[in-house]
């Protein structure tokens, strides 16, 4: 089956069905379940499961399958005996494709892609900040989305889309009324379902105007604080997805040299919130004021 | 032989006294101690961060159970603790616990050495009702709890990975008998009580300084008042937003003030006998001996 997401095209065995299907004869990526080698050759980087070496990353996530990704073209996969295909598709799609964009040479980061105007937006910051439930509630207000968890930027500073899906724990889903009971977990184990963006999916590339990222302190007020000098660089590497893998890839200094090229021309802005409570449409509020200062085009149409 | 690990676990049940301890352990680790300030107490990750411990593992953790999660943490902090030149110093509010398929939560290979904290329960609940902002009889609970964690919210994503702590008593037995790690145990009563001796025999436990003089320094710069102090001028990023302080008011024996008798005399019933083995007796309560009496002849008859 082929499909694509990131402007790329990926020829894949095992059904990924967040992906859109395209019919194509061209495969920049390949999907493949085959054998995975134990160990590599000659590691730069030996963690608990995983090495990693220049264009070679191997991972192995318990009872569930490993994982071969290698010059940014070919994910290898071997199941676990009685392993779970739906695991193993969200493996593929999370880290697995994350690896290979940073082969790429894409500039990967943790977080949801939004549409305003002709530009995209990023809302960036660690697992449980709210950066998928941020990104419903402007989807709920008919804003289109570019890409859940993980946000590939390219050397002209676009942000690629990925696929028309948010991913939702059921906490955030049950605090925007929005009703899980027909959608699918992404996994038995966990109640993380997955949303279907009905047309609010934006499918081309935009270039990137700003990064949230989003934090919550112990004091009852929000505050927006625009990262400024040398700080916005090290604020925008800390949003770098999977960041661990760059040194066992030998990545780390082409990475910050992309880095150093999109503080230039994007803006990083720290964004806090109360930590007590739920302040989404406080904070959707906010951040619409701010991006909307120009006038929209075009948005919440479809494209 | 196994090559002992570089971290010190600094663990202890919530609202024991962990971040003062840190606090005097951050004057060792930090490169301009005289500036003390309550919002750069940084001796390390807390065990459940779960960006640290995400820093170990080159997949994405943040769509496994907290059961799979677990799971890899044992080899992750062997790792990280692997990844350190110098002690590394880490709080922990999990219990000493041992996953299903025995392995321990904390593994021997990560470890140097445990500092368990442990404080009077009766102080313990008081302390922790203010700083949760929960009824004084849910927290009693809470602490005779078995199952008690914390984020272990399986409905949503935490930020900090799941703490199962078990009850008070669990907890304090889980680190200082389960295991054969070496452990130094240390009394909030007696952090507070003599402060220079006990916080040597700690500076000396961790390897931090031998020399007297750093620690009296030390120990001035963080003391509680200071704490409290700092606190009054600034926002402590450690406190919950519900809470009206963290560091309140850092007595023993509040608990005379707080609890009524009923309360008390639970505590005692829940947690008597692992009280009574750290030389918390409260049979010499005037105000509440006949329910403590009670509530201890009660315990003993129903010891095995």
């Amino acid at each position: 089956m082929r499909y694509r997401a990131f402007g790329l095209s990926i020829h894949s065995d095992m059904p990924l069905r967040a992906l859109i299907p395209v019919v194509s004869t061209r495969s920049d990526i390949t999907i493949a379940r085959g054998n995975v080698p134990d160990r590599l050759a000659a590691p730069a980087m030996v963690k608990p499961y995983s090495q990693s070496a220049p264009g070679e990353l191997l991972f192995t996530v318990p009872a569930i399958a490993r994982f071969y990704v290698t010059g940014g073209t070919m994910i290898r996969y071997q199941p676990k005996a009685n392993s779970d295909p739906q695991t193993i598709a969200l493996y593929l799609l999370g880290t697995g494709l994350g690896a290979i964009m940073h082969q790429r040479g894409r500039l990967v980061i943790h977080g949801n892609a939004l549409r305003f105007s002709n530009q995209a937006v990023i809302f960036a910051g660690s697992s449980g900040q709210g950066k998928s439930t941020l990104a419903a509630a402007f989807y709920q207000k008919g804003y289109e989305l570019l890409a859940d968890d993980l946000a590939s930027v390219d050397d002209r500073a676009k942000v690629h889309p990925s696929y028309p899906q948010l991913k939702l724990w059921h906490d955030s889903a049950t605090r925007l009324h929005i009703d899980v009971e027909r959608m699918e977990r992404v996994r038995q184990p966990i109640l993380k379902y997955a949303c279907p963006l009905d047309g609010g999916f934006c499918d081309k590339p935009l270039p990137l105007k700003s990064i949230y990222i989003l934090q919550a302190h112990n004091e009852n007020r929000f505050e927006i604080k625009p990262v400024k000098g040398i700080t916005k660089m090290t604020a925008l590497i800390a949003q770098t997805y999977r960041f661990g893998h760059l040194k066992g890839l030998s990545l780390q200094h082409q990475h910050l040299k992309s880095c150093a090229q999109l503080v230039k021309q994007v803006e990083v802005v720290e964004l806090f919130r109360p930590m007590a409570g739920f302040h989404i449409d406080a904070l959707r509020e906010l951040i619409e004021a701010r991006e909307n200062q120009s006038p929209r085009v075009g948005q919440g149409s479809a494209t | 032989m196994t090559v002992p690990g570089n971290i010190y676990w600094i663990a202890s049940y919530p609202k024991s006294g962990n971040t003062w301890m840190r606090a005097f352990i951050s004057q060792f680790i930090q490169d301009e101690p005289a500036s003390f300030d309550i919002n750069s107490i940084n001796s390390g990750a807390i065990a459940s961060s779960r960006e640290w411990v995400q820093s170990a593992l080159d997949f994405d953790i943040h769509e496994l159970n907290c059961d799979e999660v677990d799971f890899l943490r044992p080899e992750a902090y062997t790792w990280l603790s692997q990844q350190l030149q110098n002690p590394g110093y880490h709080k922990v509010h999990d219990a000493y616990d041992i996953l299903p398929d025995g392995r321990p939560l904390f593994p021997a290979e990560a470890t140097r050495g445990v500092l368990y904290i442990v404080r009077n329960p009766l102080d313990v609940a008081v302390s922790f009702a203010n700083h949760s902002q929960k009824p004084l009889d849910s927290i009693i609970n809470a602490m005779a709890n078995n199952d008690f964690a914390f984020a272990g919210n399986s409905q949503g994503l935490p930020a900090q990975l799941r703490q199962r702590l078990g009850s008070w008593s669990f907890h304090v037995l889980s680190w200082r008998d389960k295991h054969r790690l070496p452990v130094k145990l240390v009394r909030y009563e007696d952090m507070l009580a003599d402060p220079l001796a006990t916080f040597s025999s700690v500076a000396s436990f961790l390897q931090l300084t031998e020399d007297e003089y750093a620690v009296r320094v030390a120990v001035n710069a963080c003391s509680f008042e200071n704490l409290q102090t700092q606190e009054k001028q600034t926002v402590f990023r450690e406190k919950p937003q519900v809470a009206p302080a963290f560091f309140r008011k850092g007595q023993a024996g509040d608990w005379k003030n707080a609890l009524n008798p009923e309360q008390a005399a639970r505590i005692i019933q829940d947690h008597g006998v692992v009280m009574r083995s750290l030389g918390y007796c409260p049979e010499n309560e005037s105000r509440l001996d006949a329910i403590v009496d009670r509530s201890l002849t009660a315990l003993d008859c129903n010891m095995p």
